[in-house]
């Protein structure tokens, strides 16, 4: 049972990770993280790279919503612009180290023009916004055949390293999963510092923020370019899984698909994000598991089911906003001060 | 965010607790059941929900039912095909992930998928996999590609095949000293894009003048602009690519009122019977090209006749039987002609024993579905006729002869 | 194309297309200012209200053969009914959640009002009766068709409807009241929370009449709802709560999507309302006829 908290310095005030107790589980987690490709099987490997890509990718929709406010429902229009970056620069033979912050840099130079308007624009009309730049660039992708290969797509080849290629699944794995688990632990760096605490006070109430002295248009921008600068990584990461990427792929739908991610998870912590990521990707193959299942008894069942999966979803997307808005999050930090004030209630 | 927001309710946490708990059982791992030896799976990820999904539905069963009808016949060489297929949602990771999945849990030598996109973001995994032959409803030119995609083939012609055997149709039935002009209307996707430089290039080969060229988005829209744009160019044939119904009845329509007598042609997913009766009494005249018999043309076609009895035993609430479960069961039929080469020649299913099975495929007998004997060198079935569509009988009739392309 | 002279009639054209198919999308356009100035909401199921009216109509006049009023009316009860459920249970307990998490509910409940539909009426396209005649009015040359003409009456008449109750009846005052400041209208007696559940039935309606019309216009299918998107750009341009906004902005932008679709081509229209939304946020961000709204610390 934890009593309280002691904190001697603000060094160990601010720390991410204060208790030795946390540590050990980081650390049991990483073995986990590292054991994991090689006990599950393909179908488990690739799902596990998914998800990595899914929670980089709504880390940096939670950077821009969950922590500053700022509603984007154009998302997967980043993710893309990432992916053919990475596409149109791995063509030519440039390794993957390089193409991920390309991929990324170029992203965030979206997300800043996207993020220009942020001033005058707020709340429900941002949100309009990135949706018709979600459509414009769409667009672009579909017509540029010349770069993006237009509504045929594009071949990206297998990540290499020197002569190593990143072949199959399992080796994705070891470039998806370090490279999530650094974005992730930067971003919940990032709102230690007075960049963070910017952005939080922005989402908060950003005219008190402007008169406390933080220039608005350089810190919206600025979560504009970080969040987008994820959304191109994960785009990025997405074309070196898959090796062939269309426009049919960033649709809005997966730009929904994020914005539920995070706040069903949580907004606002990277915690929720990752809940939030695990949540939205686990489970849809839950039900379609449930759905195979049940067809293995009655095989005509799979046409009557399926599009119930559909509707289950997105009434638990509406379920968990109506019953619990602060996310899975609040769920889990329930689940814990039982724990730690157990045999008391929480 | 704080904890001392709102007061957690005691109605919210029962909710909140009984949900968890009902996802907490969903998550019991439910394993699919344990591969017999012996037994050869066909894996399918079919676009059973979504904007395909009536063409996925047939598709799922006509594959599945196949493969049940197989097995009363003995299977292949002696070993009984299991089909396990799975809802795609024609979206891309949902087709990835249940071709994954059914891939790490049942190793299939064949399987199918759901679209162009899924085809071709497999099949750079389907090369290096080396186990599997793919094959999916996309006719692109693309895919039709023995060389850099090796594990691929189609059930038919391709896209831009299609659009040379109705151009090749108009050229042959045109009279007259003017050459017919022939506008396209297509949708915005990949399927509707495909063909487009193949037909262009084939009509300036044919002298036939495109006068018009429009393209709009996929599904319902209002076309009244596109018909008045359509009508200024005064084109004898429309040809229609990439659209499966919408917006088509509603392009003829309006097409019809305002006086136009243009002829409308239409390519192989929009040829079901069920699609163009839908068109109403627009739909007199509908033409398009078809690489199969319907399921209502049985004279002289054994394999048309085994598919409507086994149609009419499965499945009595299906009067007719769509065009998308006959590729389904030809698909079916691909498959399994394939694997008992292989198994009879005495050699493993592998991807590349299966291809070389699969080009071996020349002068074979669909049994009627394709008219023609059907050739799979090129790893797609070359071939198609014109049909045209009477209002009265409401059935489609075929308007000439099975037309061979390159 | 004729000669080297420009074609006025084409213009005159795709002009009057452009502007009757306006009207339909001033309808749409009514149903989001509706419960935009009623609750404050932007509702992303709209399209799906569209399509579930439609779906309803099909059902009772086509499955079960009722006649097309009676269908009518069963359809709008309908709606009604499943509209009022939707604000009693997702919007109210929403009532003062962040405007992300109720944009995201909406959201949800379009993506569960659409797998319901695929589930119980499959994803097939439906043909549906044609409601509106189509007999195409020909003016010299120019030549437009029928359902596009009708369409636009249909919708110029609902929508004087609408703004006729809002001006002169109680309820339409009261709703009005409560829309404006719901403080003070509970103060005055107004029943606030009958006027928002009014106001989303009413909107509800008005998609599902714009639904079906647009059914018939084309074809039926879940994936109706996706029309509706387009038209966030004529409540942007017209303002968002402002019904005047979205009759003025219904035409102004179907004008340009007919111009672009006979000038420019099938593709470039699709994004001409998106286009059209970004500038106007640049240039003017309430729209035509949108209440500024100002912000107090």
């Amino acid at each position: 049972m934890r009593i309280g908290d002691f904190r001697a310095s603000y060094a160990h005030d601010e720390s991410l990770w204060p208790t030795r107790v946390q540590r050990a589980w980081l650390g049991v987690l990483a073995l986990a993280l590292i054991a994991f490709p090689f006990g599950a099987n393909g179908y488990q490997v690739s799902l596990a790279c998914m998800l990595g890509i899914h929670v980089i990718a709504a880390a940096g929709l939670n950077i821009m919503t969950g922590y500053t406010g700022l509603i984007s429902l154009g998302h997967a229009a980043f993710m893309g612009v990432g992916c053919y970056t990475a596409a149109w620069f791995a063509q030519r033979g440039v390794p993957f180290f390089a193409t991920l912050p390309l991929a990324g840099a170029t992203a965030a130079l979206l997300g800043m023009v996207v993020g220009l308007p942020s001033l005058r624009i707020k709340g429900l009309y941002l949100a309009v916004a990135t949706l018709a730049t979600q459509f414009l660039v769409v667009y672009v992708f579909r017509e540029w055949d010349s770069v993006t290969g237009g509504v045929r797509g594009v071949n990206v080849p297998n990540a290499s390293l020197g002569g190593f290629e990143l072949l199959n699944d399992q080796r994705m794995y070891f470039l998806i999963a370090p490279v999530a688990v650094a974005l992730l632990v930067a971003a919940r760096n990032l709102f230690r510092t007075r960049v963070g605490r910017a952005f939080i006070a922005i989402r908060d109430k950003d005219i008190s923020a402007e008169v406390l002295g933080i220039h608005l248009l350089r810190y919206k921008l600025a979560a504009f370019a970080i969040g987008s600068f994820y959304a191109g990584v994960a785009g990025a990461l997405l074309g070196y899984f898959y090796r062939a990427m269309t426009p049919e792929y960033f649709t809005l739908q997966l730009s929904i698909f994020y914005l539920a991610a995070i706040i069903v998870g949580g907004l606002g912590s990277m915690l929720g994000t990752i809940l939030g990521a695990v949540f939205m990707t686990l489970v849809p193959e839950l039900l379609r598991g449930v759905v195979a299942g049940i067809a293995q008894w009655a095989p005509r069942a799979t046409e009557i089911l399926s599009p119930v999966q559909q509707v289950v979803f997105g009434l638990l997307i509406v379920g968990f906003l109506v019953f619990e808005p602060h996310g899975l999050l609040e769920i889990w930090r329930r689940v814990r001060r039982t724990f730690h004030l157990w045999p008391f209630r929480a | 965010m704080s904890q001392y927001d709102h007061p957690t309710d005691p109605f919210r946490r029962r909710v909140v607790g009984a949900s968890l708990g009902a996802a907490g059982l969903a998550a019991l791992p439910l394993h699919s059941a344990i591969a017999q030896s012996g037994e050869i799976v066909v894996g399918a990820a079919p676009p059973i929900t979504g904007v395909f999904a009536f063409a996925g539905v047939g598709l799922h069963q006509g594959l599945g039912d196949y493969c049940e009808w197989r097995n009363t016949k003995g299977g292949v060489a002696g070993r009984k095909l299991r089909y396990i297929g799975e809802d795609s949602g024609y979206k891309m990771d949902q087709a990835m992930s249940v071709f994954k999945k059914i891939m790490g849990a049942n190793k299939p030598p064949v399987f199918y998928g759901d679209s162009t996109a899924w085809a071709k973001a497999a099949a750079k995994e389907v090369s290096q996999l080396g186990t599997t032959l793919t094959s999916s409803p996309s006719f692109s030119s693309d895919l039709a590609d023995p060389k850099n995609v090796p594990y691929y083939f189609m059930a038919g012609p391709t896209y831009t095949a299609m659009g040379e055997i109705l151009l090749e149709y108009i050229n042959r039935t045109s009279r007259g000293a003017s050459r017919p002009a022939v506008a396209i209307v297509y949708s915005d996707t990949e399927f509707g894009r495909d063909p487009i430089p193949g037909i262009k290039a084939k009509a300036g080969a044919l002298q036939i003048p495109i006068v018009q060229e429009i393209v709009t988005k996929p599904g319902a829209v209002d076309v009244s602009a596109e018909v008045a744009k359509l009508r200024r160019a005064k084109p004898d044939y429309v040809i229609f690519h990439g659209y499966v119904l919408a917006p088509i009845p509603e392009f003829i329509k309006q097409m019809r009122e305002s006086g136009m007598t243009t002829t409308p042609m239409g390519t192989i997913w929009s040829m079901d019977k069920t699609t163009v009766d839908a068109m109403g009494a627009a739909g007199q005249g509908w033409m398009g090209v078809m690489p199969y018999r319907y399921s209502y043309d049985t004279k002289d076609a054994p394999t048309m006749q085994i598919i409507k009895d086994f149609a009419a035993k499965a499945r009595p609430n299906m009067s007719y039987v769509p065009l998308f479960y006959t590729h389904g069961w030809l698909v079916g039929m691909i498959f399994s002609e394939v694997m008992e080469r292989c198994l009879k020649a005495g050699k493993p299913l592998t991807g590349a024993n299966m291809k070389a099975a699969l080009e071996s495929i020349d002068n074979w007998d669909t049994g009627g579905v394709t008219g023609l004997l059907a050739s799979l060198k090129g790893h797609q079935i070359a071939s198609g006729r014109i049909y045209t569509y009477d209002a009265n009988t409401k059935l489609l009739e075929p308007a000439s002869g099975w037309i061979k392309t390159a | 194309m004729s000669g080297s002279a420009f074609d006025w009639i084409a213009l005159a054209e795709y002009s009057a297309i452009g502007l009757l198919s306006g009207g339909l999308l001033a309808l749409i356009a009514l149903g989001f200012v509706l419960i935009y100035k009623g609750t404050g909401v932007i509702n992303f199921a709209m399209g799906e209200f569209m399509m579930l009216g439609a779906y309803f109509f099909y059902t009772a006049n086509v499955m079960w053969r009722l006649p097309t009023l009676v269908a009518l009316a069963i359809t709008l009860a309908a709606v009604a009914l499943v509209a009022a459920l939707i604000e009693r249970t997702v919007l109210r307990p929403l009532a003062g959640q962040p405007v992300i998490s109720v944009l995201m509910a909406t959201i949800g409940l379009a993506s569960a009002l659409h797998g319901g539909v695929d589930a119980v009426w499959g994803g097939a396209n439906l043909e549906m009766p044609a409601l509106l005649p189509r007999k195409p009015f020909t003016v010299g040359e120019i030549l437009v068709p029928g359902q596009v003409v009708w369409s636009f009456v249909l919708a110029a008449t609902i929508i004087t409807a609408f703004t006729l109750y809002f001006r002169f009846s109680k309820t339409g005052v009261a709703m009005r009241a409560a829309a404006s400041d719901p403080i003070t209208a509970y103060v005055l007696g107004i029943d606030v929370r009958r006027t928002q559940a009014l106001t989303w039935i009413f909107a509800g309606m008005v998609g599902a009449v714009a639904g079906i019309v647009v059914a018939s216009m084309t074809s039926l299918s879940p994936a109706l709802g996706g029309a509706a998107l387009g038209v966030l750009a004529v409540i942007i341009l017209g303002g968002l709560d402002s019904i005047a906004g979205a009759i003025v902005a219904g035409l102004i932008v179907g004008l340009i999507e007919s111009l672009t679709a006979g000038y420019l081509g099938g593709k470039v229209r699709d994004i001409v309302p998106y286009v059209t939304v970004l500038v106007i946020l640049l240039v003017r961000p309430y729209g035509l006829f949108g209440t500024r709204q100002i912000e107090r610390l």
